[in-house]
């Protein structure tokens, strides 16, 4: 049967799309079949809910038969964003590492973008979207996603743009002998080359997307309660019914989610990446085989499907043909339209900017000059948390990451225990821990940096880990001859070595807890408000309030202390450790 | 030699008035190639030979497009280039394949590029692959191959496109001495196919007698700036004998003309101090502590006396860069440089002789000779607090020695030093202070 498939196919294709061995089905074709199938369902009523009739807020039914749906809703948001986040790195970096002129906007622009927590975007894209869309779902839908994109993007684009910047010269050299055309180049050196950081990134984003879900999906703004059915709003639900139970199948239904997307899509593809591994680098993963990848290779059916999609990319980029008609066109003639779309683009940024920041000083005039100083000393109290809870965090990973990485056994039985813990977003166990600490008689004030911690210890373990297995063996060796103790090799060797790795983690990590803060200074619980007087709390009540003016300030407030304290600490830091002790 | 109107007719690519410079971080011009004149001709094999540094490289970077010369003008079949030279392709000398793709998807690539129909695609690249002795390697990936696999693939991947010329920038330099020599000889038998495409081959290479095995003519480099000391016809019937007495007579000739331009016999030691403002520095050969104290222990061992060719080839070091222990060797007085030999001076042959402390002190005794020396002590003394900044040295070495790199000079400047004891630098604090 399937040889007459190819038959049937080499008459129409002229034979060329089809790889040269028999394409043999398989069962897990059927499986895909029907997976197939049931995404073509769930998207069919994905879009059901979306262009259903307007309704500000949804009821949210606790039962937990209702949280397959749920979960799946939350999925297509996270995936969907996470899609606009590659399509926006892809375009961003490719544009910030090409256009030198621009790169010195769009750099600087990604890093300051980086530090405004998501909350910040929050209130304008709700009133954009649910205004320009105010008959169906989609504008809430819209605002959602966009929040969770915003979680997800920035680390994206800004290793994308490093790796387009660090393409070897003679590479590129090569591309240029052979007359590689920029998509060429692109395509066949340039994103293979970032494949693997990419790859890696994307897997960071997706669970930095997970981190707001539950204010993504169901936020106050004002007087309007805004809520998606979704993963996220069930938990919020649950939250405020102080419903335990409901509570637990939430968290049971995220660590499912969690590890269907690691088993089904990132481990597949992070194996699969490992073709893109320039010789000289080290190994960034732990993962070695993805039973799934091993399957689908064999799935005649994506043969196929691949088979036709080179078809068609020949028949688009490289039919000589339609070359020729290409180089025929006088390349200045490309070029001039080309130049006035990216001059409209420029003008357009510099005019959006422009308004931008004479709205924002509109917005902000009605703040007194006694606010911003009350802004400026709560900003210096989260800062102190979010330090605080830095430091309790490497306290802790620094001995367990060096154990982990030094250890293979170790690093192969727990590194996917970890990943996984990792990309929970800590913001659904906040609540119980909350409850937890307020029966040991703990308040707010210090119980927030247990919560950043937990949202934040993971980045600074991942580092951890990766230094410790980055240690050259001779080294190792050269310690156990000399006898060195335990304590001599922290000293001398260790920790040396780690440093470098162990910065990546404290800034990744304090640009977590400040984000974190936001929803660890302020909750809500059975209609309480818990608070402690702190930056990420006058964001949250400012938000829940819609007082734009104080949520602007204190956004801008403390995206300054996030800009600042990287300039001033951990540039100085990171640039002493890459002078010192890159090994 | 045909006559200059059929040489006209075989002509293929002219480099004209090239001048090349480029720009230090510092803002200053570093001129790396200086009135560069040569034709290349069909059917013949051009070799660019010299030491380390000289523009071998950025010569034939030129000559394929990637760069385009500060001054000056590449020809094609006449036509002034403004783009990748079209009838060029390159062999690297690190082989720059592409890791993510096998053999078989680096060699289809550029076909792919050139926009040829599929079917013609395999092939190219399977007739491609057979003729380097690839066929059954089309599926592995580059990492699995040894070196001179490699460079096999990155010659099938050249030689697919059919190139008139075939550019090879050190191409044997990363591959074991064996499979170079097979490398070589299928080169030649590649370019030797008359009906086919290339039918130049350019290379550069800093071996002796691999450009005289191979090429057709030599062109001899010389460095500071980069420039043209003498072209050379190679006369010699392929295939070419290694031990026949025209092509060691060859050899000889290239050494004594490279040693003579590069090291001449007039006496280059440390300029008086005097007590006039300008000061004349000299340049600090590109040469480790270690390496100088090796030449010498070497020279001792062998009598005190070496032809530079012969070590260079015993020892595994380019000559270019043996050359350059050589010259800083020569400036500290510890060796003296008469046509192609080294000889060990009294003095050189005192400091094998001693132990490190005396070793020490004889090598800050040579250092306090040289000005470049004085005056960097001269403005410690003046320095407050007794700290020199890394800055103001550099600055005056921009200013002495326009033609150097200051930073790498620095480097040589400071490491030397060390090793004598004349002051200290502290890295983290980018200060020299006294010892």
């Amino acid at each position: 049967m399937s040889n007459h498939v190819t038959k049937i196919f080499h008459k129409i294709w002229g034979g060329f799309a089809i790889p040269h061995k028999p394409i043999r089905f398989r069962w897990i074709d059927f499986l895909l079949v029907l997976g197939i199938a049931g995404l073509f369902y769930g998207f069919i009523s994905v879009e059901k809910e979306w262009t259903g009739v307007w309704y500000p807020a949804v009821e949210i039914d606790l039962n937990p038969w209702n949280l397959p749906k749920y979960t799946f809703f939350s999925m297509v948001r996270g995936i969907i964003a996470y899609g606009l986040s590659l399509a926006f790195t892809l375009a961003y970096g490719y544009w910030a590492a090409k256009d030198k002129m621009a790169e010195k906007v769009l750099v600087p622009l990604l890093d300051i973008l980086q530090s405004i927590p998501v909350l910040g975007f929050m209130p304008g894209l709700a009133l954009t979207f649910v205004g320009l869309f105010h008959q169906s779902n989609i504008g809430l839908e819209l605002t959602a996603i966009i929040m969770i994109f915003t979680g997800q993007v920035w680390n994206m684009t800004l290793s994308f743009y490093h790796s387009l910047c660090s393409v070897p010269t003679d590479m590129r050299e090569a591309a240029k002998t052979f007359r590689f055309n920029w998509w060429q180049t692109s395509n066949w050196v340039e994103v293979p080359y970032a494949a693997i950081g990419l790859v890696w990134n994307s897997m960071m984003s997706m669970s930095g997307g997970w981190f707001f879900l539950m204010i993504s999906e169901a936020f106050v703004l004002g007087h309007n309660d805004f809520r998606l059915p979704g993963l996220g709003s069930y938990m919020s639900i649950a939250v405020n019914q102080g419903n335990f139970p409901a509570m637990v199948y939430a968290i049971i239904a995220m660590i499912v989610m969690i590890v269907f997307l690691d088993i089904f899509l990132w481990r597949p593809v992070a194996v699969w990446s490992q073709k893109f591994k320039i010789e000289e680098t080290g190994q960034q993963f732990a993962t070695s085989s993805s039973f799934i990848l091993n399957l689908l290779k064999k799935a005649g059916l994506l043969q196929y499907t691949e088979g036709i999609f080179i078809y068609l990319i020949d028949v688009i980029a490289g039919n000589p043909s339609f070359k020729k008609k290409v180089q025929v066109k006088n390349i200045r003639k490309i070029q001039f339209p080309f130049r006035i779309f990216v001059w409209t683009i420029y003008a357009a940024f510099i005019g959006l900017f422009g308004f931008g920041c004479w709205k924002l000083y509109h917005m902000l005039q009605i703040l007194p000059l006694s606010s911003w100083g009350c802004l400026l000393w709560y900003g210096c109290l989260t800062l102190s948390r979010v330090l605080s809870a830095v430091a309790i965090g490497t306290l802790w990973t620094l001995p367990i990451g060096l154990a982990i990485g030094l250890s293979p056994k170790l690093s192969r039985i727990l590194q996917p225990v970890i990943q996984i813990a990792a990309s929970f977003p800590a913001p659904m166990l906040f609540i119980p821990i909350i409850i937890i600490l307020k029966t040991a008689g703990i308040g707010l004030g210090y119980g927030s940096i247990a919560l950043m911690l937990l949202g934040t210890q993971w980045y600074i373990l991942f580092n951890v880990i990766a230094g410790a297995m980055s240690i050259p063996t001779d080294l190792k060796e050269a310690s156990n001859l000399y006898k060195m103790n335990l304590c001599q090799k922290l000293k001398n060797l260790y920790i040396p070595a780690v440093f470098p790795f162990l910065i990546t983690g404290w800034v990744t990590a304090t640009g977590g807890a400040w984000n974190a803060s936001i929803i660890a200074e302020y909750a809500v619980f059975r209609g309480h408000t818990l608070t402690t007087s702190g930056l990420g709390a006058i964001i949250s009540h400012a938000a829940e309030k819609a007082d734009f003016a104080m949520l602007t300030g204190a956004v801008l407030t403390m995206s300054a202390f996030v800009v600042v304290f990287n300039r001033l600490v951990w540039r100085s830091l990171y640039n002493t450790a890459q002078k010192r002790y890159t090994l | 030699m045909p006559d200059l109107n059929m040489r006209n007719n075989l002509l293929l690519c002219e480099l004209k008035d090239i001048n090349h410079s480029f720009v230090l971080p510092n803002g200053n011009p570093v001129t790396v190639l200086k009135d560069i004149n040569l034709s290349i001709f069909r059917e013949e094999i051009v070799a660019l030979l010299g030491p380390s540094g000289c523009g071998k490289s950025t010569l034939l970077r030129i000559l394929t497009g990637l760069i385009h010369p500060t001054t000056g003008q590449v020809l094609y079949h006449g036509i002034s280039l403004k783009d990748v030279n079209p009838g060029v392709s390159v062999v690297f000398q690190n082989f720059v394949l592409y890791p993510w793709m096998t053999v078989l998807e680096n060699v289809e690539i550029v076909l792919k590029a050139k926009g040829i129909s599929r079917n013609e695609i395999k092939q190219f690249a399977d007739k491609a692959l057979h003729d380097v002795g690839l066929t059954g390697y089309e599926e592995a990936y580059p990492r699995e191959l040894s070196g001179g696999m490699k460079q096999r693939v990155g010659i099938a991947r050249a030689l697919v496109v059919e190139p008139e010329i075939l550019c090879m920038d050190e191409p044997f330099s990363q591959v074991d001495a064996l499979t170079a020599e097979t490398l070589r000889a299928e080169v030649l038998d590649i370019w030797s196919c008359a009906e086919k495409n290339p039918t130049t081959v350019f290379m550069v290479s800093h071996d002796i007698k691999e450009v005289v095995y191979m090429a057709d003519r030599i062109v001899i480099m010389g460095s500071n700036p980069g420039c043209i000391r003498s072209i050379l016809q190679n006369p010699l019937p392929h295939p070419r004998d290694y031990r026949s007495a025209e092509f060691l007579s060859l050899v000889d000739r290239i050494h004594s003309i490279i040693t003579s331009a590069i090291i001449p016999d007039e006496e280059i030691t440390a300029t008086p101090v005097t007590a006039s403002t300008e000061f004349v520095l000299e340049p600090m050969p590109d040469a480790s502590v270690n390496e100088i104290i090796g030449l010498l222990e070497v020279l001792n061992a062998h009598q005190g006396e070496r032809d530079i060719f012969h070590l260079a080839i015993e020892i595994h070091k380019e000559f270019g860069h043996l050359i350059n222990i050589a010259k800083a060797a020569e400036l500290l007085d510890f060796v003296d440089t008469p046509k192609q030999k080294i000889l060990l001076t009294e003095l050189g042959k005192r400091f094998v002789e001693s132990d490190t402390k005396d070793r020490k002190r004889l090598w800050k005794e040579q250092l306090y000779k040289l000005t470049i020396y004085n005056r960097i002590l001269d403005m410690l003394k003046n320095a407050p607090k007794g700290r020199l900044e890394r800055n103001h040295v550099e600055e005056e070495l921009v200013l002495h020695l326009p033609q150097e790199d200051p930073l790498k000079m620095f480097n040589i400047l400071t490491s030397w030093a060390r090793y004598g004891e004349l002051f200290a630098y502290s890295e983290d604090t980018g200060y020299i202070t006294f010892e």
